[in-house]
Protein backbone atom coordinates (compact mmCIF):
# COMPACT_ATOMS: atom_id res chain seq x y z
CA UNK A 1 0.00 0.00 0.00
CA UNK A 2 1.40 3.08 -1.44
CA UNK A 3 -0.13 6.61 0.34
CA UNK A 4 0.29 9.70 -1.32
CA UNK A 5 0.51 13.38 0.47
CA UNK A 6 2.11 16.66 0.10
CA UNK A 7 3.25 16.91 3.49
CA UNK A 8 3.86 13.91 6.11
CA UNK A 9 4.12 15.39 9.84
CA UNK A 10 6.02 12.68 12.45
CA UNK A 11 4.55 13.48 15.88
CA UNK A 12 1.48 14.71 17.25
CA UNK A 13 2.62 16.53 19.90
CA UNK A 14 2.21 20.20 20.48
CA UNK A 15 4.85 21.13 18.09
CA UNK A 16 3.78 18.39 15.32
CA UNK A 17 -0.13 19.64 15.58
CA UNK A 18 0.88 22.76 15.00
CA UNK A 19 3.03 22.35 12.11
CA UNK A 20 0.06 20.51 10.24
CA UNK A 21 -2.38 22.83 11.15
CA UNK A 22 -0.85 25.44 9.76
CA UNK A 23 0.37 23.47 6.55
CA UNK A 24 -2.98 22.39 5.92
CA UNK A 25 -4.52 25.92 6.29
CA UNK A 26 -2.21 26.98 3.97
CA UNK A 27 -4.13 24.42 1.65
CA UNK A 28 -1.60 21.87 1.27
CA UNK A 29 -2.64 17.66 1.80
CA UNK A 30 -1.46 17.08 5.26
CA UNK A 31 -1.20 13.15 6.79
CA UNK A 32 0.13 13.44 10.50
CA UNK A 33 1.14 10.30 12.75
CA UNK A 34 1.58 9.72 16.00
CA UNK A 35 3.25 5.83 17.35
CA UNK A 36 1.06 6.21 20.39
CA UNK A 37 -2.61 5.17 21.05
CA UNK A 38 -3.34 8.18 23.02
CA UNK A 39 -2.12 11.62 21.70
CA UNK A 40 -0.77 13.50 24.98
CA UNK A 41 -0.25 10.39 26.80
CA UNK A 42 1.71 9.93 28.69
CA UNK A 43 3.12 13.22 29.52
CA UNK A 44 6.66 14.18 29.62
CA UNK A 45 6.35 17.38 30.98
CA UNK A 46 5.94 20.23 33.87
CA UNK A 47 3.13 21.61 31.99
CA UNK A 48 3.87 25.39 32.62
CA UNK A 49 3.33 27.86 29.46
CA UNK A 50 3.06 31.55 28.86
CA UNK A 51 0.07 33.64 28.45
CA UNK A 52 1.47 35.98 26.18
CA UNK A 53 2.96 32.49 24.09
CA UNK A 54 -0.43 30.93 23.75
CA UNK A 55 -1.89 34.42 22.49
CA UNK A 56 0.88 34.44 19.83
CA UNK A 57 0.14 31.50 18.20
CA UNK A 58 -3.45 32.57 18.13
CA UNK A 59 -4.67 29.62 20.59
CA UNK A 60 -7.64 31.01 22.97
CA UNK A 61 -7.05 29.66 26.42
CA UNK A 62 -10.04 26.38 27.32
CA UNK A 63 -10.93 25.86 30.72
CA UNK A 64 -10.94 22.21 29.29
CA UNK A 65 -6.87 22.31 29.38
CA UNK A 66 -5.89 25.21 31.86
CA UNK A 67 -5.38 23.64 35.36
CA UNK A 68 -4.27 26.93 36.87
CA UNK A 69 -3.17 30.53 35.78
CA UNK A 70 0.17 31.42 37.90
CA UNK A 71 0.74 34.31 39.69
CA UNK A 72 4.39 34.44 40.34
CA UNK A 73 7.69 32.56 41.25
CA UNK A 74 9.17 31.35 44.15
CA UNK A 75 13.32 30.43 43.60
CA UNK A 76 14.75 28.13 46.53
CA UNK A 77 18.53 27.91 47.02
CA UNK A 78 20.22 25.23 48.36
CA UNK A 79 19.90 26.52 52.32
CA UNK A 80 16.11 27.18 51.68
CA UNK A 81 16.32 30.99 51.25
CA UNK A 82 13.33 31.72 48.95
CA UNK A 83 13.15 35.29 46.45
CA UNK A 84 9.54 35.55 45.71
CA UNK A 85 8.60 37.03 42.93
CA UNK A 86 4.60 37.73 42.55
CA UNK A 87 2.04 39.84 41.33
CA UNK A 88 1.57 41.87 44.46
CA UNK A 89 5.18 42.82 44.53
CA UNK A 90 6.13 43.33 40.89
CA UNK A 91 4.52 43.73 37.35
CA UNK A 92 4.46 40.02 36.02
CA UNK A 93 4.78 40.22 32.10
CA UNK A 94 5.35 36.26 31.64
CA UNK A 95 2.39 35.23 33.64
CA UNK A 96 1.31 31.74 32.63
CA UNK A 97 -1.03 28.60 33.29
CA UNK A 98 -0.09 25.17 34.03
CA UNK A 99 -1.82 23.28 31.80
CA UNK A 100 -3.15 19.75 31.21
CA UNK A 101 -0.98 18.41 28.53
CA UNK A 102 -3.27 15.05 28.27
CA UNK A 103 -6.28 17.71 27.45
CA UNK A 104 -4.21 19.94 25.90
CA UNK A 105 -2.43 17.77 23.16
CA UNK A 106 -5.39 16.40 21.92
CA UNK A 107 -6.84 19.54 21.32
CA UNK A 108 -3.81 21.04 19.37
CA UNK A 109 -4.42 17.92 17.14
CA UNK A 110 -7.98 18.41 17.00
CA UNK A 111 -7.14 21.26 15.70
CA UNK A 112 -5.08 20.40 13.15
CA UNK A 113 -7.95 17.83 12.05
CA UNK A 114 -10.32 20.30 11.86
CA UNK A 115 -8.06 22.51 9.49
CA UNK A 116 -7.84 19.82 6.78
CA UNK A 117 -5.00 17.37 8.07
CA UNK A 118 -5.33 13.43 8.72
CA UNK A 119 -4.37 12.12 12.11
CA UNK A 120 -3.33 8.40 12.24
CA UNK A 121 -2.20 7.42 15.82
CA UNK A 122 -0.53 4.06 16.67
CA UNK A 123 1.42 4.73 13.62
CA UNK A 124 4.99 4.77 13.45
CA UNK A 125 7.53 5.82 11.15
CA UNK A 126 9.89 3.36 10.83
CA UNK A 127 12.79 5.09 7.51
CA UNK A 128 12.82 6.99 4.88
CA UNK A 129 14.55 7.16 1.59
CA UNK A 130 14.68 10.01 -0.92
CA UNK A 131 13.44 9.33 -4.36
CA UNK A 132 13.52 11.94 -7.13
CA UNK A 133 11.52 14.57 -5.62
CA UNK A 134 10.10 13.48 -3.17
CA UNK A 135 10.68 11.00 0.03
CA UNK A 136 9.33 7.74 0.82
CA UNK A 137 8.57 7.21 4.05
CA UNK A 138 8.04 3.48 5.99
CA UNK A 139 5.42 2.74 8.41
CA UNK A 140 3.48 0.29 10.73
CA UNK A 141 0.14 -0.04 12.26
CA UNK A 142 -0.77 -3.03 13.96
CA UNK A 143 0.24 -5.54 11.20
CA UNK A 144 -0.11 -3.55 8.74
CA UNK A 145 2.75 -2.17 6.99
CA UNK A 146 2.85 0.63 4.12
CA UNK A 147 4.86 2.83 2.59
CA UNK A 148 3.91 6.71 2.57
CA UNK A 149 5.18 9.32 -0.77
CA UNK A 150 5.81 12.58 0.66
CA UNK A 151 7.07 16.12 -0.98
CA UNK A 152 7.70 17.40 2.70
CA UNK A 153 8.19 15.39 5.55
CA UNK A 154 8.70 17.87 9.18
CA UNK A 155 9.90 15.91 11.35
CA UNK A 156 8.56 16.06 15.30
CA UNK A 157 9.76 13.40 17.13
CA UNK A 158 10.52 14.82 20.05
CA UNK A 159 13.55 14.17 21.67
CA UNK A 160 14.24 10.94 20.40
CA UNK A 161 15.22 12.79 16.96
CA UNK A 162 15.42 9.83 14.95
CA UNK A 163 13.33 11.10 11.54
CA UNK A 164 15.75 14.15 10.90
CA UNK A 165 18.85 12.01 11.55
CA UNK A 166 17.29 9.27 8.44
CA UNK A 167 17.46 12.45 6.47
CA UNK A 168 20.91 13.15 7.67
CA UNK A 169 20.32 16.40 10.17
CA UNK A 170 22.90 15.84 13.35
CA UNK A 171 20.14 16.48 15.74
CA UNK A 172 21.74 13.53 18.27
CA UNK A 173 22.07 14.87 22.06
CA UNK A 174 25.24 14.74 23.68
CA UNK A 175 24.75 13.64 27.12
CA UNK A 176 25.89 17.25 28.12
CA UNK A 177 22.70 18.84 26.64
CA UNK A 178 20.09 16.54 27.52
CA UNK A 179 18.22 16.59 30.87
CA UNK A 180 17.02 13.38 32.32
CA UNK A 181 14.13 14.06 34.32
CA UNK A 182 11.21 12.62 36.31
CA UNK A 183 8.24 14.16 37.82
CA UNK A 184 5.12 12.87 39.81
CA UNK A 185 2.21 14.26 39.95
CA UNK A 186 1.04 14.78 43.50
CA UNK A 187 -1.75 15.51 46.10
CA UNK A 188 -1.21 16.80 49.49
CA UNK A 189 1.54 19.01 48.45
CA UNK A 190 1.22 21.88 50.68
CA UNK A 191 3.03 25.20 49.03
CA UNK A 192 2.85 27.91 50.82
CA UNK A 193 1.28 29.61 48.04
CA UNK A 194 0.11 27.40 45.39
CA UNK A 195 -0.72 30.39 42.91
CA UNK A 196 3.24 30.22 42.25
CA UNK A 197 5.97 28.24 40.34
CA UNK A 198 8.77 27.02 42.96
CA UNK A 199 12.18 26.02 41.59
CA UNK A 200 14.90 24.92 43.62
CA UNK A 201 18.57 25.15 42.74
CA UNK A 202 21.58 23.75 43.71
CA UNK A 203 22.91 20.10 44.33
CA UNK A 204 19.42 19.11 44.93
CA UNK A 205 19.14 18.55 41.28
CA UNK A 206 23.13 18.63 39.50
CA UNK A 207 22.59 20.19 36.14
CA UNK A 208 19.52 21.47 36.21
CA UNK A 209 16.95 22.42 38.75
CA UNK A 210 13.79 20.70 40.68
CA UNK A 211 10.11 22.16 40.56
CA UNK A 212 6.89 22.27 41.84
CA UNK A 213 4.30 23.45 39.14
CA UNK A 214 0.88 24.07 41.03
CA UNK A 215 -2.28 22.17 39.07
CA UNK A 216 -5.03 23.70 41.11
CA UNK A 217 -5.79 22.70 45.13
CA UNK A 218 -3.12 20.37 46.70
CA UNK A 219 -2.36 19.05 43.50
CA UNK A 220 1.22 19.98 41.51
CA UNK A 221 3.70 18.47 39.36
CA UNK A 222 6.94 18.29 41.66
CA UNK A 223 10.09 16.90 39.43
CA UNK A 224 13.62 17.71 38.33
CA UNK A 225 16.20 17.56 35.59
CA UNK A 226 19.34 16.57 35.73
CA UNK A 227 22.51 16.67 33.77
CA UNK A 228 23.90 12.55 33.68
CA UNK A 229 27.41 13.84 33.29
CA UNK A 230 26.79 16.20 36.47
CA UNK A 231 25.90 12.74 38.81
CA UNK A 232 26.20 9.38 39.28
CA UNK A 233 22.39 9.13 40.46
CA UNK A 234 19.29 8.68 37.93
CA UNK A 235 17.09 11.34 38.35
CA UNK A 236 14.54 9.16 39.64
CA UNK A 237 16.16 8.72 42.91
CA UNK A 238 17.11 12.38 42.77
CA UNK A 239 13.21 12.99 42.82
CA UNK A 240 12.55 10.78 45.57
CA UNK A 241 15.24 12.41 47.92
CA UNK A 242 13.80 16.16 46.66
CA UNK A 243 10.43 14.74 47.90
CA UNK A 244 11.30 13.10 51.20
CA UNK A 245 13.18 16.44 52.46
CA UNK A 246 11.42 19.19 50.81
CA UNK A 247 8.73 20.43 53.77
CA UNK A 248 5.94 20.76 50.64
CA UNK A 249 6.24 17.02 49.87
CA UNK A 250 6.73 15.42 52.95
CA UNK A 251 2.73 14.72 53.27
CA UNK A 252 1.94 14.35 49.36
CA UNK A 253 1.44 11.17 47.63
CA UNK A 254 2.15 10.50 43.86
CA UNK A 255 -0.78 9.56 41.33
CA UNK A 256 1.68 9.10 38.10
CA UNK A 257 4.96 9.17 37.55
CA UNK A 258 6.70 10.83 34.27
CA UNK A 259 10.09 10.08 32.96
CA UNK A 260 11.70 12.22 30.26
CA UNK A 261 14.34 13.56 28.19
CA UNK A 262 14.71 17.54 27.12
CA UNK A 263 17.18 19.07 24.73
CA UNK A 264 18.84 21.92 26.19
CA UNK A 265 21.60 22.05 24.36
CA UNK A 266 20.17 24.84 21.74
CA UNK A 267 18.89 24.19 17.95
CA UNK A 268 21.44 22.11 15.53
CA UNK A 269 22.77 23.98 13.13
CA UNK A 270 20.84 22.70 10.09
CA UNK A 271 17.05 22.37 10.85
CA UNK A 272 16.26 21.82 6.77
CA UNK A 273 17.24 19.57 4.31
CA UNK A 274 15.82 18.65 0.54
CA UNK A 275 12.29 17.48 1.61
CA UNK A 276 12.65 17.32 5.01
CA UNK A 277 12.29 19.93 7.84
CA UNK A 278 12.81 19.59 12.12
CA UNK A 279 11.02 21.02 15.03
CA UNK A 280 10.05 20.90 18.62
CA UNK A 281 12.28 19.07 20.71
CA UNK A 282 13.54 17.36 17.82
CA UNK A 283 15.02 20.58 16.80
CA UNK A 284 15.86 21.56 20.62
CA UNK A 285 13.82 24.23 20.26
CA UNK A 286 13.56 24.73 24.15
CA UNK A 287 14.49 27.48 26.50
CA UNK A 288 18.26 25.74 27.30
CA UNK A 289 17.92 27.55 30.91
CA UNK A 290 13.83 26.73 32.20
CA UNK A 291 13.91 23.65 29.51
CA UNK A 292 10.24 25.10 28.53
CA UNK A 293 9.33 23.83 25.03
CA UNK A 294 5.73 24.13 24.47
CA UNK A 295 5.57 27.56 23.16
CA UNK A 296 9.00 27.72 21.36
CA UNK A 297 8.31 24.20 19.51
CA UNK A 298 4.91 25.11 18.69
CA UNK A 299 6.15 28.25 17.21
CA UNK A 300 8.59 26.01 15.46
CA UNK A 301 5.83 24.05 14.25
CA UNK A 302 3.81 26.73 12.90
CA UNK A 303 6.47 28.36 11.07
CA UNK A 304 7.87 25.34 9.54
CA UNK A 305 3.75 24.19 8.40
CA UNK A 306 3.44 28.22 6.84
CA UNK A 307 6.82 27.69 4.63
CA UNK A 308 5.50 24.06 3.69
CA UNK A 309 2.36 25.06 2.29
CA UNK A 310 3.87 27.71 0.62
CA UNK A 311 6.71 25.68 -0.55
CA UNK A 312 3.99 22.84 -1.64
CA UNK A 313 2.35 25.86 -3.87
CA UNK A 314 5.32 26.81 -6.04
CA UNK A 315 6.42 23.22 -6.44
CA UNK A 316 9.36 23.60 -5.01
CA UNK A 317 10.61 21.64 -1.68
CA UNK A 318 14.35 21.94 -1.85
CA UNK A 319 16.87 22.42 1.12
CA UNK A 320 16.75 26.34 -0.73
CA UNK A 321 13.78 26.59 -0.43
CA UNK A 322 12.78 25.23 2.72
CA UNK A 323 15.75 27.20 4.25
CA UNK A 324 12.94 30.29 4.72
CA UNK A 325 11.74 28.27 7.74
CA UNK A 326 15.51 28.17 9.68
CA UNK A 327 15.83 31.53 8.60
CA UNK A 328 12.35 33.13 10.71
CA UNK A 329 12.64 30.55 13.03
CA UNK A 330 16.39 31.74 14.35
CA UNK A 331 15.24 35.83 13.66
CA UNK A 332 11.75 34.43 16.58
CA UNK A 333 13.30 31.89 19.09
CA UNK A 334 16.81 31.32 18.06
CA UNK A 335 18.24 34.39 19.60
CA UNK A 336 16.41 34.43 22.83
CA UNK A 337 17.56 30.15 22.60
CA UNK A 338 21.31 31.16 22.28
CA UNK A 339 20.95 33.38 25.40
CA UNK A 340 19.65 31.30 27.86
CA UNK A 341 21.98 28.95 26.82
CA UNK A 342 25.05 30.95 27.99
CA UNK A 343 23.11 31.80 31.39
CA UNK A 344 22.50 28.19 31.87
CA UNK A 345 26.51 27.52 30.99
CA UNK A 346 26.97 30.19 33.98
CA UNK A 347 24.64 28.61 36.18
CA UNK A 348 26.20 25.24 36.35
CA UNK A 349 29.27 27.12 37.33
CA UNK A 350 27.74 27.63 40.42
CA UNK A 351 28.18 25.87 43.86
CA UNK A 352 25.54 25.76 46.25
CA UNK A 353 27.15 28.39 48.54
CA UNK A 354 27.21 30.94 45.68
CA UNK A 355 23.78 30.43 44.92
CA UNK A 356 22.50 30.82 48.84
CA UNK A 357 24.55 33.98 48.70
CA UNK A 358 22.55 35.51 45.39
CA UNK A 359 19.67 33.98 46.74
CA UNK A 360 20.27 36.47 50.01
CA UNK A 361 20.66 39.62 47.95
CA UNK A 362 17.86 38.73 45.45
CA UNK A 363 15.25 38.44 48.48
CA UNK A 364 16.05 41.84 49.20
CA UNK A 365 16.06 43.10 45.94
CA UNK A 366 12.95 45.00 44.65
CA UNK A 367 11.95 43.61 41.07
CA UNK A 368 10.08 46.30 38.98
CA UNK A 369 8.83 42.97 36.61
CA UNK A 370 9.50 39.45 36.13
CA UNK A 371 10.65 37.91 33.58
CA UNK A 372 13.24 35.36 32.65
CA UNK A 373 15.76 38.61 31.47
CA UNK A 374 14.71 40.39 33.68
CA UNK A 375 15.64 38.33 37.16
CA UNK A 376 18.96 37.80 34.76
CA UNK A 377 19.51 41.32 34.50
CA UNK A 378 19.66 41.63 38.44
CA UNK A 379 21.75 38.94 39.12
CA UNK A 380 24.25 40.10 36.80
CA UNK A 381 24.02 43.73 39.17
CA UNK A 382 24.64 41.21 42.55
CA UNK A 383 27.10 38.85 41.20
CA UNK A 384 30.58 39.75 39.23
CA UNK A 385 31.14 36.73 37.86
CA UNK A 386 27.82 37.07 36.20
CA UNK A 387 28.59 40.43 35.08
CA UNK A 388 31.99 38.91 33.41
CA UNK A 389 29.85 35.75 32.07
CA UNK A 390 26.41 37.75 31.03
CA UNK A 391 27.02 41.51 30.48
CA UNK A 392 27.69 42.03 27.14
CA UNK A 393 24.37 39.48 26.15
CA UNK A 394 21.63 41.63 28.87
CA UNK B 1 21.33 -4.45 25.98
CA UNK B 2 18.71 -5.71 28.73
CA UNK B 3 15.77 -3.73 29.02
CA UNK B 4 14.21 -4.04 32.40
CA UNK B 5 10.61 -4.28 32.68
CA UNK B 6 10.54 -0.63 34.48
CA UNK B 7 11.15 1.03 31.26
CA UNK B 8 8.78 3.56 30.52
CA UNK B 9 9.67 4.24 26.88
CA UNK B 10 10.15 8.40 27.38
CA UNK B 11 13.06 7.73 24.25
CA UNK B 12 15.61 9.64 25.86
CA UNK B 13 18.02 6.87 24.96
CA UNK B 14 16.89 7.29 21.31
CA UNK B 15 17.99 10.76 21.87
CA UNK B 16 21.32 10.42 22.95
CA UNK B 17 22.31 7.16 20.70
CA UNK B 18 24.84 8.86 18.26
CA UNK B 19 23.99 5.86 15.84
CA UNK B 20 20.84 6.52 16.27
CA UNK B 21 19.93 2.60 16.99
CA UNK B 22 17.21 2.65 19.24
CA UNK B 23 13.67 2.46 18.09
CA UNK B 24 10.99 3.32 20.97
CA UNK B 25 7.75 1.96 20.00
CA UNK B 26 4.73 2.49 22.52
CA UNK B 27 5.48 -0.48 24.52
CA UNK B 28 8.43 -2.08 23.38
CA UNK B 29 12.52 -0.69 22.61
CA UNK B 30 14.30 -2.04 20.49
CA UNK B 31 18.23 -2.07 19.75
CA UNK B 32 19.95 -2.63 16.53
CA UNK B 33 22.54 -5.06 18.86
CA UNK B 34 25.02 -5.01 15.43
CA UNK B 35 25.79 -1.86 15.46
CA UNK B 36 26.52 -0.36 18.70
CA UNK B 37 29.61 0.73 19.75
CA UNK B 38 28.49 0.48 23.42
CA UNK B 39 29.22 4.02 24.58
CA UNK B 40 26.94 3.61 26.74
CA UNK B 41 25.32 7.06 26.67
CA UNK B 42 22.03 5.27 26.56
CA UNK B 43 22.68 3.65 29.74
CA UNK B 44 23.40 6.97 31.65
CA UNK B 45 20.94 8.92 30.40
CA UNK B 46 17.81 7.01 31.58
CA UNK B 47 16.01 8.47 34.44
CA UNK B 48 14.84 4.99 35.67
CA UNK B 49 17.89 2.83 35.18
CA UNK B 50 16.00 0.62 33.21
CA UNK B 51 18.90 -0.65 30.44
CA UNK B 52 21.84 -2.55 31.05
CA UNK B 53 24.97 -3.19 28.82
CA UNK B 54 25.01 -7.22 28.42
Amino acid sequence: MLIETDILVIGAGPAGSTAAKHAALGGAKVLMLDKKSEIGAPKRCAEGVSIGGLESLGIEPNPRWVTKKLDGVRMVSPNGTDVWLTSDKVELPEAGYILERKVFDKFMAMDAARAGAEIRVKTLATGLRREDDHVIVSAECMDEEFEIKAKIIIAADGPETRVARWAGLRTALKAKDMESCAQFEMAGVEMENNDVIEFYFGSVAPGGYAWIFPKGDDIANVGLGVLTTNTDKTAYQHLLEFVENCPATKNAQPVELNIGADPVGGMPKKMVADNVMVVGDAASQVNPLTGGGIISGMTGGMLAGKVAAEAIKEGDASEKRLSEYEKVCRAEIGDSINKYLKVKDYMMTLSDEELDSIADVFKDTDFERVSTGEIVKTLIKVSPKALLKLGKIF
Amino acid sequence: MIVKEWCMYCGGCAGVCPRNLIEVRELTLKFNEDECKECSLCVQLCPVDALEQE
